[in-house]
């Protein structure tokens, strides 16, 4: 490409039909690794978190997974490791696959009846097929892209996990501290305190959300999945949303799928890219948007934040 | 070319949205208060005829005293003067015997049906869902003759000469005879009756509780079981709430089946008989009605027969308060009613 025009970029945005955006001005810059227009630094919005937090632990890994609906692959061979204390952000346009990863890591995929699986994922080095599904899904948690409080008061949707996994059936009383524990660490706690007995679906959308990862966070989790929880959210309740996801990171290791490139920018220590079903490129949240190694990367970065 | 006749089409009155809309509003609003009005009527109606048999006796209608089998036939052959018409009546043994047969087996029907309901939504392979719910739905349309017919030419002789002992015969001889008719034969062929009809309403509602609350609580590592009982059977009580009334409502006013397997004697069983309790025969007021209907031109017995309808009528009635007042609490969390 040197001393070239850069041939114009495919803008690849969710639900949209693709558009072509003018290609950078290549004038001073020709290094096709580090174009300036994909530079992050462009983007007005400063990241969230600090640096990121030395070389984490392994937590969870996939190896080779792929994961088919009847004989079509949603997932095609994606190796990827989740380590403790940081956050992993999957990227990619919209049906590429970033939902199904995320729900095989706890099992969730097999709730479909035409899903099948390859490739083995572990949990702390152990196959996840090892382990009972009810267990996994204990340490592995799920927050869903649409809020899904279940229909009853603040606090029993926090307790409902506590209570399920309790041997016998706490007290209100017994359950009072640590579901105040988990609404503190959703970041619910001082806007719900005053009616703990409030329904839940009478909640904003925004303190919904809080409100299920509150639910997730009071399983006790290692790991926590988060399917573009902001997605159906407004802004001020994302800002929160994504400060939560950050001080979260240092007690479990968050996988937050994103089609918000900027959100991912701001919040993730790894990013993972997805096209298609296949894992295009993995790394530091500055590789990927600074200096993707891939093409295809490099022109989803750049389209999106053209 | 040029479209003025489709224009034309658009514009006449049948497609013209609003007045459409209006005498839609209009021919609705007549046909909801000719239904309200023929209620009304009804329940007036019935009251009117049934008065004297209540005013005659009282709140003591309502209680136990003597034989009410005997006493119907007293007012059966009252006098044709109307000064000297016999009303007196103690309905309690009927009135018992209603509540017994219908809370038992509302009570077993809604415990069956919950779980059957659960099973084929969740828990049955996909071949056997195929096959049991189209069953389920033709149980539920089965006319209860039928269910009458098979109660008393199988179950009745069975219990009658199997299960009941000569000593039980023997225990109870001065007060009643055990034959087979019973409140045992009863309770079960009203459970298979109203049970279908449970299945199918609860069914419908469990499949109804939206996917992301059952994905969520599967996400927090409860098992299969703990999240149909937990979350979906939960917000689905509105619905079991209906299923439970209308059964219950079916059971109040089935005569004919009961009639037929539940003995036609006006008799009380006693709990203190032991097992003997079930065997014994029991009248609900449905089939009281049934059974008589032919004594309705004699007029007190008639006004009597009516009283028993008006009992019903009020049942119903109470029924349906019921259900509702059970389901607004629900509401709150919001769970759709
Ligand atoms: N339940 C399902 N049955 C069949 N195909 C599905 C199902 N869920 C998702 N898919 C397909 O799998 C692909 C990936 O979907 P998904 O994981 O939801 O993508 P993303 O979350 O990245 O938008 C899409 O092509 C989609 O059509
Ligand atoms: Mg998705």
């Amino acid at each position: 490409m040197e001393g070239m025009m850069p041939p114009p970029i495919r803008r690849i945005v969710v639900d949209e039909p693709a558009t072509v955006v003018a290609a950078p001005a290549a004038t001073s810059q020709t290094n096709g690794s580090t174009p300036s227009h994909s530079s992050p630094v462009s983007v007005t919005a400063p990241r969230r978190r600090a640096a990121s937090l030395a070389g984490g632990i392994e937590r969870m890994a996939t190896h080779d997974l792929s994961i088919l609906y009847g004989d079509k692959a949603a997932v095609k061979n994606v190796s990827l490791p989740v380590r403790q204390g940081e956050v992993l952000a999957l990227i990619g346009p919209s049906g590429c696959g970033k939902t199904t990863l995320l729900r095989s890591l706890n099992r969730l995929v097999e709730l479909t009846a035409t899903a099948s699986r390859q490739g083995r994922i572990t949990l702390d080095g152990q196959d996840i097929d090892a382990l009972e599904v009810t267990q996994l899904r204990r340490r592995v948690s799920m927050v869903f892209q649409q809020p899904n409080p279940f229909p009853m008061s603040v606090f029993d949707n926090v307790a409902y996990a506590l209570r399920e996994q309790a041997r016998k059936r706490p007290r209100k009383s017994e359950l009072g501290p640590a579901v105040a524990d988990a609404l503190q660490r959703a970041g619910l706690y001082d806007e719900v305190a005053a009616d703990l007995a409030h329904p839940a679906l009478r909640l904003s959308g925004g303190q919904q959300q809080r409100l299920c990862i509150a639910r997730s966070l009071a399983a006790g989790p290692e790991v926590l999945l988060l399917d573009e929880p902001c997605s159906a959210l407004d802004p001020g309740s994302t800002e929160i949303i994504e400060d939560l996801i950050v001080r979260l990171r240092e007690e479990v290791a968050v996988v937050i799928v994103t089609h918000n490139l900027q959100q991912a920018y701001r919040i993730a220590d790894h990013v993972g890219f997805m096209y298609l079903g296949e894992l295009v490129e993995y790394g530091p949240a500055e590789q990927i948007f600074g200096s993707p190694q891939e093409q295809r990367t490099q022109e989803y970065v750049s389209g999106a934040f053209g | 070319m040029s479209a003025p006749p489709l224009t034309k089409f658009a514009r006449s009155p049948r497609r013209s949205g609003e007045s459409q809309d209006r005498r839609t509003e209009l021919v609705l609003g007549v046909l909801a208060c000719g239904v309200l009005a023929l209620v009304a009527g009804m329940v007036i109606f019935v009251f009117a005829k049934a008065w004297p048999s209540f005013s005659h006796n009282g709140l003591k209608w309502f209680g136990p005293g003597g034989d009410v089998g005997a006493q119907l036939q007293a007012i059966f052959n009252s006098p044709a003067d109307p000064a000297n018409y016999v009303y007196l009546l103690r309905a309690w043994p009927l009135i018992y015997a209603t509540i017994l047969v219908t809370a038992s087996s509302v009570a077993l029907a809604l415990a069956f049906a919950v779980l059957s309901a659960i099973f084929i939504v969740e828990f049955a392979p996909n071949r056997l869902r195929r096959i049991l719910e189209p069953t389920v739905r033709l149980l539920a349309a089965v006319p209860s003759v039928i269910y009458g017919l098979i109660g008393v030419l199988v179950l009745v002789p069975l219990v009658g000469n199997h299960l009941i002992t000569r000593a039980q015969k023997e225990s109870v001889i001065f007060v009643v005879q055990l034959t087979g008719n019973s409140l045992l034969v009863a309770v079960i062929v009203l459970t298979i009756m109203i049970t279908p009809i449970m299945i199918a309403i609860i069914v419908d509602a469990l499949r109804s509780v939206p996917n992301g609350w059952k994905e969520g609580a599967a996400a927090l590592g409860v098992n299969r079981w703990r999240v149909m009982w937990t979350i979906v059977v939960r917000s689905a009580r509105p619905a079991i709430i209906a299923a439970a009334v209308l059964a219950t409502a079916r059971a109040l006013g089935e005569a004919i089946m009961l009639a037929m397997v539940a003995g036609s004697v006006a008799f009380s069983p006693n709990p203190l008989d032991g097992p003997t309790f079930f065997l014994e025969p029991i009248q609900p007021l449905a089939s009281t009605i049934v059974i008589n209907a032919e004594g309705l031109t004699v007029v007190p017995f008639g006004q009597t027969l009516y009283a028993f309808a008006a009992v019903l009528l009020v049942s119903a009635a109470g029924l349906s308060l019921c259900g509702y007042a059970a389901k607004q609490p629900l509401k709150r969390y919001g769970i759709r009613a």
